[in-house]
């Protein structure tokens, strides 16, 4: 029933393909003339360039893709619409594409049909009908010939001329902002202006460290002038927080937890993957060979141990160890999970739509996603099956015992130290021993963490639908898609087998492998941790249902740029946020508004509220108490009574931190993957069961429970409270503890009216404390920190009270 | 100065009064409307910070709706259909003899696996009831009131054999984690009826024996924004997590410290003109009234009696009789879909004493719920929803006294209220209730149906997703269930 071609062109019908309303830039003269009439009118009048990758591919892929694409075993009438010989090839008596005649073209016969029964796509199909000014799109495609290009995701960068820009309003800090200024000046906008030093700086504090910025920091760039800024950013990227800050982001798209995730959701062990992310980041460890390290670190000649703790990276998964699972069918789970996550985090793609049949969309088949997941067939992994256990934490091996970059230090000065007194007479034998009892307690106090060892690799067959238990299908070798191939040979060389290290070399691998593409892919999450939306907006996918980009010169040069500089993440921050681009202001103007309100032009910054992480560690800066220690086991905030009681195997108690430790910053939460702390669920931290590589961002009451009655926050804004009042010179006026409990929070000073609004709240605070002194005593005894002595409950309370409206503060959270 | 207090003061009381009137477009009320998911999708996509491809689904409801709600009696860990609805007197016949290896060769099998498969009959006594003669368990005596309210399918079919995957494919469609779960599509949808409580409530009982755990995963709104997510009720304890003003700080003092959020934030998006701070506005005031509706709705203290005798509730131990009781006020309340998970129905052996305990606590609560909603007038305008994530084999487990292990071949739920007809069964499995053979229901033709029932039509009800128009419904086949339709 789909596409019987050829059929006659439909000439009569006034109701059918000509009714085309309101197409865009090309004025339109009916509804009420024949076809006829109608395509010569198309035909006569100037068509709209369209654009094959923007804006026709797009349109073929959401609308065609799923019976004339890729997927041979949905495929009808042997059309395949994703490829230009199929598209051009003589099939007889016509031919779908005729280019430069929309009207010999059956591709447009059929979108523009009257006829319930020809008209493309089918009407039952569920697929939504192409629109009038769609199909006004396709015919002025074939119009002007039909160009076709690769996806734009798989064809390589191409290095792009930096488009000349004129006029002083696009002055440009670096060739970035050529490439952005081009079609704002197109569009007859402009740059928005550069934002004001304390938003600037506030937003460089939050993208690259995630904390807001302190005092002293907005009053050192004050005095630096303009130099200041620059030196502001060389300082974050070297500050330990900025690996922290690239960690949230990494530890979404690799699945991060703390605990198994299926069933009994038990503790594993691997922070020290999480401290190994921290440190790449810091140690600017090339992208190429983070990615390297973490797929095949133990593959590679004489690895480090970080190198080895770094392949945790193959062990994050969700497993299951539930009575009555079937170890082969959870292995099929395994090796697609892995799938999916390999191919999302490096190569933007939906890999996993082809486990059970060819990919719709993306030329990815069945034996593609088969052959990927051999690459993981030698994961020694299936003995949790057995000794995996109903206890916290769990048992996967295979684990190793890890000491931290500093206790690592340590164990070496004893280990020195040692030696020196062995040689040394034996009167220092006390001396000698203590040393031995620290090494041995430095020994006990290594975290486990899971690794990845390669054993003989499983069969890995092709499944037929995905069914785990058919036999029937071929045994799959490694490697990588079909049409991504390159050389990918000459990386396996004259190996027996391919493995996870050649996998890893191709994907970074800018001659031979898709290292370009790759780069690309991270290159607009970067751009998108700068801006809140890439390049791309659909940073998790650059499929043929991605969204094509809006600037593909840029991004294609900023890919170019990241392979060039050695895969160097600081340098792509450094000239991302040094562009004029970035340091727009992100107020809309109504220009803005009117042309392009979704920003993506990129006339003007962004703004957005922090991720879930930020939102904790910004209270806990501004109330003193945050921890600023790197790496380390997960720790556990405060949490609602009972909120584990539905998990079971084992039944769990949660008990919160007991130390100063409880004061870590977000990115070390325990992540319990069934029951994520509902501080970081209101605020849409992920689950970590996939790939996650855009957060939503949501606005909801629960997240304002959250910040109105999590102790949390409570006991932040009391040590806001402590502080500015230890602080407080016994003559100042409430005024200027306001301003200064104000700054802590959102960096500037309050204009009269809100110093005003806030007296008031303090002056209601003072009277509600005075009058029940106990409800002061018992606001104050929440949270485990100790309460300055010194302060007056009364007096205490009402301050907490203050910080805690500014600390709800839709601005304290807003990165402008 | 006086003059910008002046109009700040006024700012204050336009942006009150937009915010509380619920009529036009305004930016704030527009906001209310959509916390907490009231009658949203799709307005203003991006202001609302959906995720890219995230797209109105249309005109909703696509036709008119025979329910508004839905309350689904979750009964997890797999009850057994061969001691609740599926009556198989073959199956007595031949109790304790060689499973026939037609019915399990290279079937997938849980606990089972590599054992000697014996048939095991009925763990306990059927008979008939209701005008058409429904079999129904001894175990379940109060069933025998509700069961002309009620239409069995007795051939519902899963793919997932283990507890986990399975309640992800029963409330998701896939066994992959991160997709929304049908609460959170009906919520999508269809928004919430009420202003101060959220459009998707959960809850799970205590009690019972040692339960199988439940993941916040099967109520995720997965990709869907995170306020399309089911909220947990707790009946004992803190009702919602954070609903509770923290101590010390009394009613009057946080009206004045929200009071003060309030203006603040207004008072800044003077100068930078976010949308988002409108919206957050609201979801304060939304907060702020939830800190009262909450706590009056988990107040069993109003209802009489005769009502907490029929369910056979007592306020606030967080039983299933409690649990149902709140479902029916969550009901009155406007809410779109409420899901009560009862665990502890996973009978590996000890099937008999098992089943006294689950169906003691649970069969009562569920013919009473039924019952107060049609006195009510509600039932017309509800479906409920009776089932687990899959049922239980026909072979013998012995893990202490017989049990049965897993299993999603054939397998019975319930379905009344509204669009439903009711008194009647449909589907069969085989004459030992393994394979169901006769109108096989597989889970997305549930979930279609749950749909159409809400006047959505399925295949329309999608997002963009990794490329794929995601639907809870998948991508294979799947249609409501039309002949019990009424």
């Amino acid at each position: 029933m789909y596409l019987p071609f050829p059929l006659p062109i439909y000439i009569s019908s006034s109701a059918g393909p000509c009714v085309l309303k309101q197409l865009p830039n090309r004025p339109r003269l009916w509804p009420c003339c024949c076809l006829a009439v109608a395509l010569c009118l198309l035909a006569a009048l100037p068509s709209s360039a369209q654009d094959f990758s923007q804006d026709i591919r797009p349109l073929l892929s959401d609308r065609c893709f799923a019976c004339h694409g890729p997927d041979a075993d949905r495929r009808e009438s042997d059309l395949r619409l994703d490829q230009e010989d199929s598209v051009l090839a003589d099939r007889g008596d016509y031919r779908i594409i005729v280019p430069h005649q929309p009207q010999a073209s059956q591709l447009w016969t059929r979108i523009s049909s009257a006829d319930e029964d020809s008209i493309m796509p089918p009407p039952n199909s569920g697929v939504p009908p192409l629109t009038a000014v769609e199909q006004s799109m396709i015919f002025d495609w074939i119009a002007q010939g039909a160009p076709w290009s690769t996806h734009w995701a798989y064809a390589m960068p191409q290095e792009h001329a930096i488009p000349d820009v004129d006029g002083t309003n696009h002055q440009a800090e670096n060739w970035i902002d050529a490439f952005i200024a081009n079609p704002i000046q197109k569009s007859g906008g402009e740059f928005s202006d550069v934002a004001d030093d304390m938003t600037l700086i506030r937003r460089l504090s939050f993208d690259l460290t995630g904390l807001p910025p302190t005092r002293s920091d907005v009053l050192t760039i004050q005095e630096q002038g303009p130099l200041g800024i620059q030196r502001f950013v060389d300082r974050l990227l070297a500050s330990t927080a900025f690996g922290e800050r690239m960690a949230v982001y990494w530890l979404d798209l690799v699945r991060y937890a703390d605990t198994v995730g299926y069933h009994g959701d038990q503790d594993h062990n691997i922070s020290p993957y999480r401290d190994y992310v921290i440190n790449a980041f810091n140690d600017n460890l090339p992208w190429d060979q983070f990615t390297v390290e973490q797929l095949a670190g133990d593959l590679l000649p004489e690895p480090t141990q970080e190198q080895i703790v770094a392949t945790g990276y193959n062990r994050l998964l969700q497993t299951s160890h539930e009575g009555g699972v079937q170890p082969r069918e959870y292995l099929t789970i395994y090796q697609a999970d892995r799938v999916r996550n390999l191919s999302a985090v490096w190569m933007g793609a939906t890999v996993g739509c082809a486990q059970c049949h060819d990919h719709k969309y993306d030329p990815y088949t069945a034996e593609d996603f088969y052959s990927l997941a051999a690459f993981f067939a030698d994961i020694d992994e299936a003995r949790h099956f057995d000794v995996g256990s109903d206890s916290v934490p769990t048992k996967r091996p295979p684990e190793i015992p890890v000491l931290s970059r500093g206790q690592r230090q340590l164990q070496a000065t004893y280990e020195s130290r040692l030696q020196q007194l062995l040689q040394e007479s034996d009167s220092v034998t006390e001396q000698r021993q203590k040393i031995e009892a620290s090494l041995a307690s430095l020994d006990a106090s290594a975290r486990l963490s899971m690794i990845t060892v390669a054993i003989e690799p499983r069969e890995v067959r092709l499944l037929p639908r995905g069914n785990w238990l058919d036999d029937s299908g071929p045994i799959m070798a490694p490697s990588v898609p079909q049409f991504l191939q390159y050389d990918f040979d000459d990386i396996v060389g004259d190996a027996d087998r391919a493995n996870r290290l050649h996998l890893a070399r191709w994907l970074v691998d800018p001659q031979r492998g898709i290292g370009l593409l790759t780069a690309r892919v991270f290159v607009n999450r970067l751009w998108m941790i700068l801006f809140g939306q890439g390049l791309s907006r659909s940073a998790e996918d650059f499929g043929g249902q991605g969204q094509p980009p809006s600037h593909p010169e840029l991004l294609d040069q900023l890919a170019l740029e990241f392979v060039r500089s050695g895969w160097d993440v600081k340098h792509m921050l450094r000239l991302i946020t040094s562009s004029r681009t970035y340091r727009q202001s992100s107020i809309p103007k109504q220009w803005h508004q009117e042309h392009d309100p979704e920003n993506r032009l990129f006339a003007r910054q962004n703004r957005f509220r922090l991720p879930a992480e930020m939102i904790r560690d910004t209270a806990l800066a501004a109330s003193g108490l945050l921890l600023q220690r790197t790496g380390g086991p997960s720790i556990k905030p405060y949490q609602p009574a009972g909120y584990y009681r539905h998990l079971n195997f084992p039944k769990r108690e949660y008990q919160a931190t007991q130390n100063e430790e409880q004061w870590r910053r977000g990115l070390y939460v325990h992540w319990q993957r069934q029951f994520l702390h509902p501080m970081l669920r209101a605020f849409d931290a992920p689950m970590r069961e996939e790939c996650t590589a855009q957060r939503a961002r949501s606005n909801t009451p629960l997240a304002a429970l959250v910040l109105l009655n999590d102790p949390s926050f409570i006991e932040a804004a009391r040590g806001m409270a402590t502080r500015v009042l230890l602080a407080a010179q016994p003559r100042d006026k409430d005024s200027v503890t306001i301003q200064r409990l104000f700054e802590m929070a959102v960096s500037r000073p309050p204009d009269s009216y809100e110093l005003r609004q806030l007296q008031d709240l303090l002056m209601a605070a003072r009277g509600e404390f005075s009058v029940h002194p106990q409800r002061a005593e018992e606001l104050l005894s929440i949270g485990m920190s100790t309460t300055d002595r010194e302060l007056e409950d009364c007096e205490l309370a009402a301050w907490t009270t203050v910080a805690h409206a500014v600390l709800n503060l839709n601005e304290t959270y807003t990165r402008n | 100065m006086h003059t910008a207090d002046h109009n700040n003061s006024q700012a204050d009381s336009v942006n009150r009064r937009t915010f509380l009137s619920n009529g036009g477009i305004s930016l704030a009320s527009v906001a209310l409307s959509q916390l907490l998911c009231r009658d949203l999708y799709g307005r203003e996509p991006n202001a609302l910070g959906l995720p890219s491809g995230l797209a109105n689904p249309g005109a909703l409801p696509h036709f008119t709706a025979k329910v508004k709600r839905v309350i689904f009696l979750y009964m997890a860990g797999g009850p057994s259909h061969l001691e609740t609805f599926d009556f198989k007197p073959e199956l007595n016949r031949l109790d304790g003899q060689p499973m026939p290896a037609s019915y399990t060769a290279g079937q997938p099998i849980a606990q089972l696996q590599g054992k000697e498969l014996r048939v095991q009959g009925h763990l306990t006594k059927f008979s008939q009831h209701g005008e058409n003669g429904l079999w129904i368990s001894d175990f379940l005596p109060e069933h025998r009131k509700i069961i002309d309210k009620v239409c069995v399918l007795k051939s519902m079919v899963t793919e997932q054999i283990n507890h986990d995957p399975a309640h992800t494919f029963m409330n998701t469609g896939t066994a992959i984690s991160g997709r929304p779960s049908m609460g959170s599509w009906i919520t999508y949808g269809l928004g919430s009826e009420c202003d101060d409580l959220p459009g998707f409530v959960v809850m799970t009982s205590i009690g019972g024996r040692n339960p199988q755990p439940i993941a916040t995963r099967q109520w995720s709104a997965g990709c869907l924004p995170s306020r399309f997510q089911g909220v947990e009720f707790n009946a004992a304890g803190e009702p919602v997590h954070y609903v509770k003003n923290p101590a010390g700080v009394s009613s009057l003092m946080r009206a004045q410290v929200v009071d003060t959020i309030r203006k603040l934030d207004q008072h800044r998006n003077q100068l930078v003109e976010d949308p988002e701070i409108a919206t957050r506005v609201a979801a304060y005031e939304m907060a702020f009234k939830m800190q009262t509706s909450v706590p009056q709705l988990m107040d069993l203290s109003d209802e009489p009696d005769h009502v907490l005798k029929m369910y056979g509730a007592t306020p606030g131990d967080g039983s299933f009789a409690a649990n149902c009781l709140l479902a029916r006020r969550l009901a009155e309340r406007g809410v779109r879909f409420i899901q009560l998970y009862h665990r502890g129905w996973d009978h590996h052996g000890d099937l008999v004493k098992h089943m006294h305990t689950c169906c003691g606590l649970t069969d009562r609560p569920t013919a009473a719920l039924l019952q107060d909603l049609e006195q009510r007038g509600m039932l017309h305008e509800t479906l409920v929803i009776w089932g687990g994530e899959f049922g239980r084999t026909p072979m013998f487990q012995g893990k202490g006294g017989p049990g049965r292990d897993h299993h999603i071949k054939g397998f019975s739920m319930w379905l009344a209220g509204g669009g439903i007809q009711p008194g009647i069964s449909y589907g069969a499995t085989d004459e030992l209730g393994y394979n169901a053979v006769e109108n096989p229901i597989p889970i997305r033709n549930l979930h279609a149906t749950i749909l159409h029932l809400l006047g959505i039509d399925h295949h329309k009800l999608a997002i963009k997703f990794q490329g794929l128009n995601l639907r809870l419904t998948g991508v294979e086949h799947a249609e409501p269930i039309r002949p019990i339709l009424s």
